[in-house]
């Protein structure tokens, strides 16, 4: 189903290194991310997994590598290499994010929590953000939720809100950081739709998750991470024939 | 007059209406304590909110310096403090300030270090994910600031920055030791040369507690006009959200017909 090997990159880190003080938490990482592509990056707690990816939109700033994006060094980059460099800001316009725990504005509308970064961002006018945001809100289903606040929705609604939030700036890559794992269990299902339809309609894609049916059936690059390094890459057959015993270890554990 | 005995007996009956006669000076008094409250916490606001941006600096000189200028405008009786300023500082260095401008400067001065903290909380409260989760859509430090973190940020400080502005309201009358007209001094002005003591402090009691509690009723409203409120599914008053609601409505129309139109084209393609 997935684009091949040979798909464009869009986004590419290179010897990324990250520490928090004495933690040393992102050891070299390498990751392409070809256009079209749905990576799912999976590994134990504390591995480092928010980490690379907020360190992919420069939430967090890498001690050293590069963050390459579209043509753009965004990273401290590598030594030797003279690449154009963008703004962190630019960068994050155009790669979305989803946070375990939503993130939602609680003290505006739904509507206004997509249509804020149209306003403000892309400086459009109040009626034409709020039009599109309706229609993005109407893509996850929550057409009927406009006036809400986010207090009033499920944690379900409130996650594919989100998903609109971060859709509506027309991202060339979104990033999914365990969306499903704060909501309760009969919630998981609706926003796990969203993200297929997402993948199917082609949007580059790099997931943080632990739903296996899920990362089984979109994941075409799957990455296991542990303690700050990737231990093993591979396509689908990784879920069953994985080479690292680690690796096959963790998926016993969770399975 | 004929007998002195009976005069003092005269003075110390109740007479309640003493205060309506005096109307016009407890009034010139009120004004102006509504007017040093009233300035002097609108300046510690501004103050107030620098003060809690300067305290979070990352700089390593800046924070320290704030939280001792916080530390230390705390510290001093408001009492001690306004003397000082007014007789000690202004007459050692010739400083030329008027004693109302004495009183709002140390009024403005410790309660920016109360309200620093305040806003401080208040802005450390709104959780670290609203900043990224704003980052994370492209908008810009001052935008996530103003846009995301202040607005949530305004909403918890409501409360004890009301009770802050009543704080303000009593602690105003300290500045009749320098000699401020405002309502205390004028009262005991007045009581001094009228020895009507118990109905000019009775009068200057009441003007206190009427201005205190329309203070707290405003604060109250504003708590109401900041509170959340769907204007879909809640019964809403205001024209505002009325007509707010009427364009939310056309907008979810507008929207599903958008839809519909799509899906009907798709399948007759099909
Ligand atoms: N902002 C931060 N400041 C200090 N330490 C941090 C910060 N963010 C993460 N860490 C540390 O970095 C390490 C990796 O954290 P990270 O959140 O990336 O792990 P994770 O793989 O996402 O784990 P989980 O599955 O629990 O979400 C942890 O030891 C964590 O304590
Ligand atoms: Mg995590």
């Amino acid at each position: 189903m997935g684009p091949t090997e040979d798909a464009r990159p869009v986004v590419r880190l290179r010897n990324i290194h990250k520490s928090f003080g004495a933690n040393h938490v992102l050891k070299g990482i390498d990751l392409t991310v070809g256009q079209g592509q749905h990576v799912v990056i999976f590994g134990p707690s504390g591995s480092g997994k928010s980490t690379l990816l907020r360190t992919t939109n420069l939430l967090e700033t890498p001690d050293s590598g590069s963050v390459w994006f579209d043509g753009k060094e965004y990273g401290p980059g590598i030594e030797g290499e003279d690449l154009p460099r963008g703004k962190a800001r630019l960068l994050r316009q155009q790669i979305g994010m989803v946070f375990q725990q939503f993130n939602l504005f609680p003290h505006i509308t739904a509507l206004d929590n997509v249509a804020l970064a149209l306003r403000r961002v892309k400086k459009m006018k109040q009626a034409d953000a709020e039009l599109q945001a309706a229609r993005y809100l109407a893509r996850v289903g929550l057409l009927d939720k406009v006036a809400a606040y986010p207090a009033q929705l499920s944690g379900g609604q409130q996650q594919r809100v989100a998903i609109a939030r971060s859709l509506v700036m027309e991202p060339k890559v979104m990033l999914f950081d365990e969306p499903t794992s704060a909501l309760d269990p009969e919630l998981v299902g609706e926003v796990l739709a969203v993200m297929r339809n997402l993948a199917e309609s082609g949007m580059t894609m790099v997931v943080v998750t632990h739903e296996m049916g899920f990362a089984r059936e979109a994941g075409d690059l799957n990455i296991f991470m542990d303690e700050g390094v990737v231990v093993e890459t591979g396509g689908r057959e990784l879920y069953d024939d994985a080479r690292e015993p680690r690796t096959r270890a963790f998926f016993e554990a969770i399975l | 007059m004929f007998d002195f005995g009976v005069r003092i007996l005269a003075q110390a009956r109740f007479r309640p209406e003493f205060i309506w006669e005096n109307r016009d000076v407890f009034l010139s008094g009120v004004r102006l304590t509504v007017f040093i409250a009233i300035v002097a916490f609108a300046l510690a606001t501004v103050f107030g909110l620098a003060v809690a941006l300067l305290r979070m600096s990352k700089n390593r000189l800046v924070a320290p310096l704030m939280a001792a200028y916080i530390n230390i405008f705390r510290a001093i009786p408001l009492l001690v403090f306004v003397v000082f300023v007014y007789y000690g500082i202004a007459i050692q260095f010739d400083v030329r300030i008027s004693a109302i401008q004495a009183g709002i400067l140390v009024l403005t001065l410790q309660y920016s270090a109360w309200l620093g903290e305040i806003f401080r909380g208040g802005i450390q409260a709104v959780s670290d994910g609203q900043t990224q989760a704003a980052l994370s859509v492209g908008m810009s430090r001052p935008q996530t600031f103003f846009r995301v973190v202040l607005p949530q940020a305004i909403r918890i400080v409501i409360p004890p920055t009301g009770n802050m502005f009543i704080g303000m309201i009593k602690d105003s009358s300290l500045v009749f030791i320098i000699g401020v007209p405002e309502l205390f001094r004028v009262s005991s002005v007045m009581a001094n040369r009228t020895f009507r003591y118990f109905e000019v402090y009775l009068g200057a009691v009441l003007f206190y507690l009427i201005l205190t509690t329309a203070a707290y009723f405003g604060v109250k409203y504003l708590e109401k006009r900041f509170a959340l409120v769907d204007v879909l599914t809640t019964k809403v008053r205001s024209p505002l959200a009325r007509r707010r609601g009427i364009r939310l409505r056309m907008l979810q129309e507008a929207v599903a017909a958008e839809r519909e139109a799509e899906s009907s084209r798709t399948a007759t393609a099909i």
